[in-house]
């Protein structure tokens, strides 16, 4: 299946790993927990963003968090998303009303994007985690 | 069936997915040093923007029609590549890795509508990615190629091909009569095998367009021409001569990869592999009096080996500048593999590219001398690795420190000279995208 070709390199390379043996976790058999395993659906669609601004803090996202994206989902109505609005990207939360698409903070505060004639957002990305310093 | 898939007008899709704004503006991505434009959007080809034109010959358009230019950002381009072509590798049995932004796939024996498989694969890295791309499909490579130019030709100039195999073109569904319709509206000097400097010549041979070519006689014009021609012609009317993996007959880009008899899994291993290729690719870009701006390195574990853990790393080390000294390729080929290798993986196949491609003459002019005392060149038409060998074999091999130079001088002249580049948003945690909450 996998062929050679051409005159590669001056060495052919010997593993001194037998193809069974060959695990990552060594001599145990057992693999370490892997938080980009734990967390990472999608290593291709996977993207990370920084969180500037403190209107999502009722869904546990605040000003410096480190959001996890990824782009694989199609999000849905209440999902915490990335979206492109003016140029600028947004955390927020994804609604829909009927056929209407828009994105809430959940500070009140703050007003909503509603998709229309007048204004109009991509989704960037869904948000899956969001990591925060604590200490350290 | 081959299908080529490569990324729209990659380095300025790979800017536009975390720069919005730049989505329907004018942009050119800069080579090294910022000398010539090395990528354009659709707004900058339209604006008369060439290809590799010298970025001074065209800065007034940043004034006069909003024309944006960014420093190229090979980590960036490098690691979207890398998430593209893994993406793209799940659709065949086999994939050719062709260069940064464009990968044949082997579709031999895969059943179904390989256009409607075109479609989904193109969906997908849009989505995940937020690359645009253009699929061709062939049955052999230079078709799959002709396709790919289909496809993006019809996607960006409505008229010029009909407007079904726009994005996604499969050769394989067309009558006979629709392929020669499509191959009469192609120029010679379009397609895969057909230099700058061979089409003028096929036009006064009364070869305009492919379908001229493909009623050519083979045999002749490889006498009359080259031995790529007559693949070409052969290619062109059906009969496969270019296998996947095959080395491509114009050399744009440069790689050597390959596939291991045993796994390798030790890092000095793979450090004497990926050497050795570096040395080659090396060896072949002096050959052709280039210049490269990139190293691009890959090691995979076997996909064939389903019961073993699976890990395919790529990095892309951009140089301080373009360059075909053996040891600063070797240097930046075993930096890049350090930083990807995971102990205990047994690896099946690695490969070194390099990207970005210049010849060596524009390198020289886009030297400056005034920074770099210590690499005088008494002759600009000479080559700047020859004169260093020679200066080094005269005075003993430490007397000009080619690698160490470099590395020297990268934090100087890398600042100084690529002033517009964009964060690398996907490597480097202090540089990702802000999102306002």
């Amino acid at each position: 299946m996998l062929r050679e070709r051409g005159t590669a390199s001056a060495s052919t390379p010997r593993s001194r790993v037998a193809i069974s043996f060959g695990s990552p976790a060594g001599e145990s058999g057992v693999t370490r927990l892997d938080l980009n395993e734990i967390l990472i659906r999608n290593p291709q669609a996977a993207f990370l963003v920084r969180i500037a601004g403190a209107a999502m803090r009722e869904a546990g996202i605040d000003d410096g968090d480190l959001a996890l994206i990824d782009r694989a989902l199609d999000a849905g109505h209440g999902q915490v998303v990335i979206a492109v609005h003016q140029n600028e990207f947004l955390c927020r939360r994804l609604c829909t009303r009927g056929e209407a698409l828009g994105l809430q903070a959940t500070d009140p505060e703050v007003p909503d994007v509603w998709a229309g004639e007048a204004d109009t957002f991509d989704i960037w990305g869904v948000v899956t985690h969001v990591v925060k310093q604590v200490s350290g | 069936m081959f299908a080529l898939v490569d990324v729209n007008n990659m380095y300025v899709s790979c800017e536009r997915v975390f720069r919005p704004a730049l989505n329907g503006k004018p942009v050119v991505v800069l080579s090294n040093n910022d000398g010539a434009c090395i990528a354009r959007s659709n707004e900058a080809k339209d604006l008369g923007v060439k290809m590799a034109q010298p970025w001074f010959e065209v800065k007034h358009l940043e004034r006069s029609a909003g024309l944006i230019a960014l420093s190229a950002n090979f980590e960036l381009y490098g690691d979207m590549s890398s998430r593209m072509m893994v993406l793209a590798s799940r659709y065949a049995p086999r994939q050719e890795i062709y260069s940064i932004d464009e990968c044949f796939l082997d579709f031999e024996g895969v059943p179904g509508d390989l256009a409607a498989i075109g479609r989904e694969l193109r969906r997908q890295v849009l989505q995940w990615v937020g690359l645009p791309t253009s699929i061709g499909f062939g049955p052999t490579k230079t078709l799959a190629k002709l396709a790919n130019h289909v496809a993006k030709t019809a996607d960006r100039k409505p008229g010029t091909y009909p407007q079904r195999l726009a994005q996604v073109c499969d050769f394989g569904a067309l009558r006979s009569e629709e392929l020669d319709d499509v191959m009469r509206r192609t120029d010679v000097g379009d397609i895969w095998g057909v230099g700058r400097k061979t089409a003028p010549k096929l036009h006064d041979a009364g070869i305009r367009t492919v379908l001229d070519l493909k009623r050519a006689d083979a045999a002749i014009l490889g006498r009359q021409f080259s031995v790529v021609m007559q693949k070409t012609v052969r290619e062109l009317q059906g009969t496969p001569c270019l296998e996947v993996e095959d080395d491509p007959p114009a050399q744009q880009q440069i790689m050597c990869s390959r596939s291991f008899g045993n796994p390798v899994t030790a890092l000095p291993d793979l450090i004497e592999v990926v050497s050795g290729f570096a040395t080659r690719v090396a060896r072949r870009l002096r050959e052709q009096q280039g210049a490269c701006n990139a190293v691009h390195v890959f090691i995979t574990t076997s996909p064939y080996r389903t019961r073993d853990p699976q890990h395919s790393p790529t990095a892309t080390l951009p140089l301080p500048r373009p360059t075909a000294d053996t040891r600063t390729l070797v240097n930046a080929a075993v930096t890049a593999l350090r930083g990807i290798h995971k102990p205990g993986y047994p690896y099946a196949k690695a490969g070194v590219m390099l990207v970005e491609l210049q010849s060596d003459k524009q390198e020289q002019t886009s030297l400056h001398l005034f920074d770099e005392p210590e690499e005088v060149q008494p002759d600009g038409r000479r080559d700047l690795m020859a004169t260093l060998d020679a200066l080094n074999e005269r005075f003993g091999r430490d007397a000009v420190g080619i690698a160490s130079a470099v590395k020297r001088s990268a934090r100087s002249t890398h600042a100084s000279r690529q002033e517009r580049r964009s964060p690398r948003y996907t490597t480097r945690l202090d540089e990702v995208i802000v999102a306002r909450a």
